[in-house]
């Protein structure tokens, strides 16, 4: 897994594919067959993730979005990129 | 291990089209979801099996068909002997936008779309059970992505019903659909299949049609076609009987994952997100927490329109 900071950019990976359904996304990894479910700011990352946005983009992508916590917001991306990254969901894009 | 090492001693000489020597000239219709389908190449002996197999199904060979099958001969030297032993079979497939090819005991087969689904199946087996079971093994894969196509889903679930409606009961293995079956056909409903279901749309809800691809459980080919579906359960058991709201964003993957074959094909994973979110958005979804109590069937006939 890469290091994670807030110019790391980030893009889905080519063989997942996703449903945005009433706020949430279902998310198919076709390369596993793997099924996820992930809540409204989940689907919003995954929507952010464009290969062209970095990470600190997204949180303030977010944060305009949500009223959270603005140092509670940035750990919670973070890691949630981390999972999805570990997850096989996304891959870093080189600099 | 590339496509086929499994299973051919030869996966390299996997037919590119669908051609060879068929078994012989006799040919059957099945009315099956999704079909007709018409099995034709086959020797005497091999649609006698096919007839025992999906008795009540088969129709005249001049029937019009929608789908195209045909049988050719292999060589038994063309298959790996495999001791199966505690072993779970699971059929070798490789996708394409235009074919799938699939590689298992004593089978090899193809799909082509060109554009309408065809349908090719080369064996060893001549006759008897083994060589239905094939047939059959192969025959699920087809009428997966047949329905598809239609706009429908084969889904490994349970299906119940007490002659009007219908309820998918979805999980992975061991999550209790043969179970919970047994439950609602002791309370005096009838149960599908517990092992394979389709599901096709329809004006109004969404129709739960039998398979005759019935598990431990499930009536006998030929009867009650199809009933609308009420509701999707994704099963969990447990020492109560519970009842809870699903978001359609959790039925739709319960019910991707519950897709055979098709959800592991790359092209077409959109097609299959697409025809599933649309049931997940018709039919109400819960979880079902149930006990071996019986008050699930009571639960599920509760479930409001």
């Amino acid at each position: 897994m890469s290091s994670i900071t807030l110019s790391t950019v980030f893009r889905r990976r080519s063989d997942v594919r996703y449903r945005r359904i009433e706020g949430e996304a279902v998310v198919l990894r076709q390369s596993a067959a793997e099924v996820l479910v992930l809540n409204e700011v989940g689907a919003s990352v995954l929507d952010l993730a464009d290969g062209e946005r970095s990470v600190g983009e997204w949180i303030e992508a977010l944060r305009s979005e949500y009223d959270a916590d603005p140092e509670t917001l940035t750990h919670d991306v973070l890691t949630f990129a981390g999972e999805l990254e570990e997850a096989g969901m996304l891959e870093v894009v080189a600099p | 291990m590339s496509f086929g090492d499994g299973f051919l001693r030869f996966p390299d000489l996997f037919p590119g089209r669908r051609g060879g020597e068929p078994w012989g000239e006799r040919s059957l219709v099945l009315d099956v979801a999704g079909g007709p389908y018409r099995v034709a190449g086959l020797a005497a002996a091999q649609e006698e099996a096919v007839r025992r197999k999906f008795d009540g199904l088969c129709r005249a060979a001049g029937t019009a068909a929608a789908v195209a099958i045909q049988v050719f001969r292999a060589p038994a030297a063309d298959f790996l002997e495999r001791d199966v032993r505690g072993w779970e079979y699971m059929l070798d497939m490789e996708h394409s936008r235009s074919s799938v090819l699939l590689a298992g005991m004593r089978l090899m087969a193809r799909l082509d779309w060109a554009p309408g689904l065809t349908g090719g199946l080369w064996t060893c087996e001549a006759a008897g059970e083994e060589w239905a079971s094939i047939f059959e093994n192969y025959f699920r894969v087809l009428a997966a992505y047949r329905l598809l196509g239609a706009g429908g889903a084969v889904l490994h679930s349970a299906g119940v019903s007490d002659g009007t409606s219908a309820w998918l009961l979805l999980g992975p293995s061991g999550a209790g659909k043969s179970t919970s079956s047994r439950l609602c056909l002791e309370r005096g409903a009838s149960v599908l299949s517990d092992d394979l279901n389709a599901v096709l749309p329809a004006a109004g809800a969404p129709r739960l049609v039998r398979l005759p691809f019935a598990g431990d459980l499930g009536g006998p080919p030929g009867g009650p076609p199809s009933y609308p579906l009420k509701a999707v359960l994704r099963l969990v058991k447990g020492t109560e009987d519970r009842l809870r709201p699903i978001s359609p964003a959790a039925a739709l993957a319960g019910l991707v994952a519950a897709a055979p074959f098709v959800n592991h094909d790359p092209w077409r994973h959109e097609a299959l997100l697409g025809t599933l979110e649309r049931l997940a958005r018709s039919v109400p979804a819960y979880e079902l927490v149930f006990s071996l109590g019986g008050g699930l069937w009571d639960i599920l006939r509760a479930i409001p329109a």
